[in-house]
């Protein structure tokens, strides 16, 4: 658990950079990139430090469908601004 | 310490237990909801939002995130050396998760002197409204989060603990969910507009 915690970890910070970079383009995928990678370090969290990989099935797949549906919702709205 | 191998498959037993994981969803709804709200209110106020956000210093809160991950990392370790029954990692581990919250409250302090300093306040337009809303929400919780941990330290200290691992383990979901919760403002607030 260590190791898997450790790899997450240093994952989770080269996302979060990878994240600040892209804010910087003036790209229109920028966007979509920022939001996809946050919903990755998102679920990292939470199967991975939170353990949920060893949660019943219920939690699993509710915090999935929650986080998915967050995201998309920031993603239709914002993109009606763009 | 009362050391029970816990079944996380049983659904009214996620880890952490069932108590603290009903406050984790309405947690995250409620924060989900408002940034969406946010998000919407953007999309009426283009100019304003996009020149508010330009107000914000993106590096303060990626190096706040983090703050946030690294703390988080060092409570899943301190979890998983207690439940070895290495007490004195845990309470080490436990120590650095709560000096990197503190760091985060620091530097999120710094950040809102700066504001206040500049006139941003709670009512300056909407974008800072929602700013100053979510994030000091988010900043009571981590300093909830910093006092369940200091306790859950000083209850293990004990020669003759009585905290349960489900006690500890509920306490780290209560912090682990300020960091799911952060991992939704920082790219909508820093990030989006």
């Amino acid at each position: 658990m260590k190791k898997t915690a450790t790899i997450t970890w240093v994952i989770l910070m080269a996302l979060t950079m990878v994240s600040a970079l892209v804010s910087k383009l003036e790209n229109s995928y920028a966007l979509l990139i920022i939001l996809l990678l946050s919903a990755f370090k998102f679920y990292g969290i939470a199967f991975q430090f939170m353990e949920m990989k060893k949660a019943h099935p219920f939690w699993k797949i509710s915090l999935g469908l929650f986080t998915a549906l967050f995201f998309v919702l920031i993603i239709v709205f914002n993109v009606r601004s763009i | 310490m009362n050391n029970l191998t816990i079944n996380y498959k049983n659904i009214w037993y996620p880890p952490g237990g069932i108590l603290i994981w009903i406050i984790i969803c309405l947690e995250l709804l409620t924060f989900g909801a408002a940034l969406i709200a946010m998000v919407y209110y953007g999309n009426q106020e283009i100019e304003q939002f996009q020149n508010s956000s330009l107000k914000l210093n993106t590096t303060y809160g990626m190096l706040n995130t983090l703050f946030l991950l690294t703390s988080g990392y060092f409570m899943a370790i301190s979890v998983h050396e207690l439940k070895n029954g290495t007490k004195k990692k845990f309470k080490k581990f436990l120590l650095l998760t709560i000096l990197f919250g503190g760091l985060f409250l620091c530097l999120k302090s710094f950040e809102y002197y700066e504001k206040l300093s500049e006139g941003i306040y709670l009512g300056y337009n909407t974008f800072f409204t929602f700013y100053w809303m979510l994030t000091l929400f988010h900043v009571i919780h981590v300093l909830v989060g910093i006092v369940i941990l200091t306790s859950v330290y000083f209850g293990i200290k004990k020669e003759h603990s009585n905290t349960k691992i489900e006690d500890v383990e509920a306490g780290a979901a209560f912090w682990h969910m300020c960091d799911l919760i952060w991992m939704m403002l920082f790219p909508v607030i820093y990030l989006l507009f």
